[in-house]
């Protein structure tokens, strides 16, 4: 059967354009990214190979803009990354599936039936409206993400949405939108969810989840958990910041910063910094990993990161080109740190400066007034008790 | 006027140190704080970087210094006079504060005409000198937080979470520079708005002849000019 499937995979890979070196480098580029030595090379081109037993797997689309199944399809011409995503039986997928209607609400449902299968999320879920902000097949989306979940082996919550509500929980946040971990978290579903925060979410991040879990068997033998951050992130691809890797780090030490778009200093290649750039505090691996098959990223192309691997990303990033955040401020509406640390200290100094004026004109600028005799305390209990 | 005399046991020379220490470690960090919030000119961000890292562990062993020295070096708990007693003393409960807050308010409103009666440190410039130290370990706190050696630690970790994530902790850790900001216009406005002679003796150790007072807040001699 082995044998079968070694010839199979590489007439795969042929009929789709890819060399068997292509193959290996890709494998080895997974390998990194998980954090695994060279030595696993052949091991994960060996079971991407055996592997081709299909998973089961369940794509949901919860509240968001599908820009992760974009990302995730965007491969133009395939190529191993595509691969290793066909291992994963996609039985049910709204934006992508050829059957509609009836058929493809039955073929999700057949997929439930049988524990065990792997469920995407995409998208918030978004609570308000007594769930009604989103129906599918005549039933909200919490229905269906409350009727999927129990029985999946695990969930992976692919882009910011999915992880914690994303742009779409950004303030006022009138959908009450969340993501699937917390939603869960609250409905006492202990299924293990892998977040897969970014928005849109990398599509490799996704295939080195599916070699992690599917391939090295890191699900059964529970290892994934400890590859966990607290927020349920793989700590191999969210581990360290963008600023930690980024290319233009060299000229932020050096103090050579882009003040204005258009400038030298943009063609210069200089450090995004003071027009927003918020990789400083952003964890992802994007500078290593990077975009759009290996191509390029954000920082890479020109345009400061925006956060938004973080949690909370909007409203912790936006306006997205200055160095801080807005805070909301009741009464006043959207305000930067400084312009009020600046007011507020104006304030002060102008009080300070009437008060200058009033001790200059009750004449204590020379050593201040004539000390009291008595504590005022002292004098009133003296007045009261008539003595002491 | 009433100028009290001022002696050099009211600062022992390790508290001019300090202070001084402070003075400088501040006006560094801020400086170098600003720069890093938004640098305001080029090539300058190692450097400004660096001068951070350096001068935040300066200002927490000064503090460090500052609270045991408390324990061992006398110094004189009242204006104007040449008897000490355990620095200590200064930062606790005072008989010759007690019952003065309202005293010291109405005073500095302009409410009250005569000086209000006071140890060493008064009773709001006591609390002011206090309040520093929880907001030097806040900034230490937060700067840590957002500092790559220290901020996966949980003890860090921990407090990010709880406030929002990186940004937030930023925006504190800002905020907190502001205060300290705050606290030293007032401080330095108040410490020389009725003369330069407090300045004079911890930054220069110079004395200056006053007014001298009795354990009970009486003028005892001296002339207040
Ligand atoms: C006492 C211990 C302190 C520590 C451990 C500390 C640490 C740090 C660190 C790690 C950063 C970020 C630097 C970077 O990302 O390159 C920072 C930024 C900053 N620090 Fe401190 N700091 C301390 C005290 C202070 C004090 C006392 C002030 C002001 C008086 C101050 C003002 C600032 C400011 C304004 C920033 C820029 C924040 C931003 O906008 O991103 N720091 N500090
Ligand atoms: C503009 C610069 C400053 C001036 C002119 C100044 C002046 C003074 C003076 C005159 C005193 C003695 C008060 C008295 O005996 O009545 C004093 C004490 C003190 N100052 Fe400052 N100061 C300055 C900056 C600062 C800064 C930046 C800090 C800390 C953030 C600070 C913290 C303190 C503390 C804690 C004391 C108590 C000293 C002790 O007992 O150790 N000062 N300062
Ligand atoms: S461009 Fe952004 S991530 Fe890169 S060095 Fe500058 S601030 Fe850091």
């Amino acid at each position: 059967m082995a044998h079968e499937d070694h010839g199979a995979i590489y007439d795969l890979l042929a009929a789709r354009g890819v060399s068997r070196r292509d193959f290996l480098k890709y494998c080895g580029s997974i390998a990194a990214l998980l954090g695994l030595s060279e030595s696993f090379v052949p091991q994960i081109a060996a079971a991407v190979n055996h592997g081709a037993k299909l998973k089961p797997a369940v794509w949901l689309n919860g509240g968001a803009c599908t820009g992760c199944t974009e990302s995730i399809a965007q491969v133009d011409t395939p190529d191993v990354a595509t691969i290793v995503l066909d291992l994963l039986s996609i039985d049910f997928m709204e934006t992508l599936s050829m059957a509609m209607g009836e058929d493809a609400l039955a073929a999700a449902e057949a997929v439930f039936e049988e524990p065990g299968y792997i469920l995407i999320y995409e998208g918030s879920v978004m609570q308000g409206f007594d769930g009604n902000a989103l129906r599918i097949g005549g039933k909200t989306g919490l229905e269906e993400l409350d009727h999927a979940a129990p029985n999946a082996a695990a969930i992976v919550a692919v882009g910011s949405c999915a992880v914690d509500g994303g742009f779409v929980m950004a303030n006022p946040n009138p959908a009450d939108a969340t993501g699937v971990k917390p939603y869960l978290e609250g409905k006492g579903i202990t299924t293990p969810v892998v977040n897969l925060p970014t928005c849109p979410v990398n599509p490799e991040w996704l295939v080195a989840i599916v070699v992690d879990v599917l391939l090295l068997g890191s699900l059964e033998s529970g290892a994934i958990l400890d590859k966990l951050d607290d927020w349920g992130r793989p700590k191999y691809i969210f581990g360290q910041t963008i600023h930690d890797n980024c290319p233009r780090r060299g000229h932020f030490e050096n103090g050579n910063f882009v003040n204005e778009f258009g400038t030298e200093e943009e063609a210069l290649g200089y450090c995004l910094y003071k027009v927003g750039c918020k990789g400083p505090q952003t964890y992802t691996n994007c500078p290593i990993v990077r975009w759009n098959r290996r191509t390029s990223w954000c920082v890479e192309s020109g345009a400061p990161c925006i956060g938004c691997g973080s949690l909370d990303w909007v409203d912790v990033g936006a306006p997205f080109l200055n160095r801080h955040r807005d805070l909301p401020l009741p009464g006043v509406g959207n305000t930067q740190p400084g312009v009020v640390a600046g007011v507020v200290a104006g304030v002060a100094a102008l009080g300070l400066g009437l008060h200058a004026v009033g001790m200059k004109a009750s004449g204590r600028m020379d050593g201040g007034a004539p000390y009291e005799e008595m504590k005022a305390h002292d004098r009133k209990r003296m007045q009261k008790g008539g003595g002491k | 006027m009433s100028h009290p005399a001022h002696y050099r046991e009211a600062h022992p020379l390790i508290f001019v140190c300090t202070h001084w220490i402070n003075l400088i470690s501040m006006v560094a960090l801020a400086f170098s704080g600003f720069y890093i919030h938004y640098p305001f000119f080029a090539n300058f961000m190692g450097v400004a970087r660096g001068m951070h890292f350096f001068f935040m562990y300066v200002i927490l062993i000064n503090l460090f210094v500052r609270i045991v020295a408390a324990f061992f070096v006398k110094s004189a708990t009242r204006l104007g006079t040449h008897e000490v007693e355990t620095d200590i003393k200064n930062w606790l409960p005072q008989k010759l504060n007690r019952h003065q807050l309202g005293a010291w308010l109405k005073y500095y409103l302009f409410l009250k005409k005569d000086h209000p009666i006071g140890a060493k440190y008064g009773v709001l410039q006591k609390i002011a000198y206090i309040v520093t130290i929880p907001l030097t370990l806040a900034a230490a706190y937060t700067g840590f937080a957002i500092y790559a050696p220290f901020m996966d630690a949980a003890f860090f970790a921990a407090g990010t979470d709880w406030v929002g994530g990186q940004m937030n902790m930023r925006i504190i850790h800002y905020y907190i520079m502001w205060v300290f900001i705050l606290f030293t216009a007032i401080h330095a406005y108040l410490a020389n708005v009725e003369g330069v002679a407090p300045s004079r003796l911890i930054f220069a150790w110079k004395e200056e002849e006053g007014l001298r007072f009795d354990a009970d807040g009486k003028v005892i001699g001296g002339s207040g000019h």
